[in-house]
């Protein structure tokens, strides 16, 4: 997996990943000092494009931004695990409104195949912005991922601080014949839940699931749509969360 | 003098007498973390045109660009003191928060596929040359010119059209007609001529 995440060193510092694969790859960084120089040097080199595109202001910007920072706080030197802990009650209470929103609301259409990748992330960017960068920000994410065997790929971040996790499905193309994805979220000694299914001709979605963390393991079967209480068919992707 | 006190150094003595001198981003950065608006001033003197114009750039609206470029910079007075100058220079610091904001804006603005057609239209109506070409006054300018006509074609095309159109990987191998692991693979092996460039280039 670390092998396969540094292939994203390049996009990484051109800021042409999404946000699931740049989670995963500060992920890797963390455990990587070596990679860590090489984006620091790659980024040095990368940031002096910005010498190319020189364009003087108009003259109020320089006015607005005075204006503003003497109403902006600075924040101090980094102090990170107290940031976390400080973060809990916006995370609850961003997750009581995604509650509120309904589950109908968390999985999303994507019709376009060539840019299913991108177009999950845009849309759940959003949608739910805040919870999905709160998770995927968090200290303690974890990113895994598998492929589906019909093609694609299902990727999974957890972070026990939100106890929350993100599911992002992208695959190669939606099941034929009336039929659909659906994920499920399994614990050991008990039945597979359901997190949800996918339209008919749905092929990626991006979803909060809360609690995650507390499960083993993240499935995607294909099913007779809408979904199915159990899974009835041998599973596509399994992704381990122990 | 002594009155003063070792946290409240008299001004005459923290600067370097003399003509006026030219301190470094990384310099008055520090002083921005500490609240000195003076400093605030000087860099941004030395940041804002390329921190505007990277921003219009990759969005390509002079009026957005305004508001993100206020955005960023104002984030730059805000969280000058997460800084740290063993990750990297300064200025790397304040064009990584500048790009990043502008790429944000273009994916969470538009349509995917939206934005995917006005790529391919604005691929095909700007040469990539263009890019290095309307500026060419100074030194930096010409040097990342210079340097980016190192690149094979390939390279150069998928840096530029990930740094200053805001495209990702997958759209660019779209563009491009290329497979994703090639298009990986040139952007880090692009970046990595870059560097190697730059930094004999800057001796030169």
């Amino acid at each position: 997996m670390s092998d396969q995440v540094h292939t994203l060193v390049g996009p990484y510092v051109l800021d042409a990943v999404d946000d699931l694969e740049r989670a995963a790859f500060e992920r890797h960084l963390r455990d990587c000092e070596a990679c860590r120089a090489e984006v620091g040097e790659l980024r040095e080199a990368g940031a002096r494009l910005a010498d190319g595109a020189w364009s003087v202001p108009p003259p109020r910007l320089r006015e607005s931004v005075r204006a503003e920072i003497r109403n902006t706080r600075q924040l101090g030197p980094p102090a990170r695990v107290r940031a976390a802990r400080r973060r809990w009650p916006v995370v609850a209470a961003a997750a009581a409104v995604l509650l509120a929103a309904g589950t109908g609301t968390a999985v999303y259409q994507v019709q376009d195949q060539r840019v299913r990748d991108e177009r999950a992330a845009a849309v759940a960017a959003r949608a739910s912005e805040a919870r999905v960068r709160a998770i995927l920000t968090a200290p303690d994410l974890v990113v895994r991922e598998e492929p589906l065997n019909s093609g694609g790929r299902v990727t999974v971040a957890t972070s026990r601080l939100n106890d929350a996790g993100v599911i992002m499905l992208a695959a190669g193309a939606a099941p034929a014949g009336g039929r659909v994805y659906q994920l499920w979220t399994i614990r050991s000694g008990q039945d597979p839940a359901s997190a949800g299914a996918l339209g008919v001709g749905q092929s990626a979605t991006v979803r909060i699931v809360e609690g995650l963390p507390g499960s083993s393991a993240v499935g995607v079967s294909v099913e007779r749509a809408p979904s199915s209480v159990t899974p009835t068919t041998p599973l596509e992707a399994l992704v381990k969360l122990t | 003098m002594a009155e003063r006190g070792i946290g409240r150094r008299p001004e005459h003595l923290a600067a370097v007498p003399g003509p006026e001198p030219q301190p470094d981003a990384g310099t008055l950065l520090a002083a921005v973390a500490r609240g000195d608006e003076k400093a605030f001033d000087r860099l941004y003197e030395l940041v804002a045109p390329r921190v505007y114009g990277l921003i219009r750039r990759v969005l390509r609206d002079p009026a957005q660009a305004e508001e993100v470029a206020q955005e960023v910079l104002v984030e730059v007075w805000r969280s000058a003191a997460r800084f740290d100058p063993a990750q990297g220079s300064a200025t790397a610091w304040v064009f990584t928060i500048a790009h990043r904001r502008a790429v944000d804006r273009v994916r969470s603005e538009q349509a995917a596929a939206d934005r995917t057609l006005k790529a391919g239209a604005a691929a095909i109506d700007t040469p990539f040359d263009e890019v290095a070409d309307e500026v060419a006054v100074r030194l930096e300018r010409r040097q990342v010119r210079h340097c980016l006509d190192g690149l094979t074609e390939l390279q150069r095309q998928v840096v530029t059209l990930a740094y200053y159109h805001g495209h990702s990987y997958p759209q660019v191998a779209e563009l491009l007609g290329a497979p994703l692991p090639t298009v990986k693979t040139r952007m880090r092996d692009g970046l990595i001529r870059l560097r190697d460039c730059l930094t004999t280039g800057a001796v030169a």
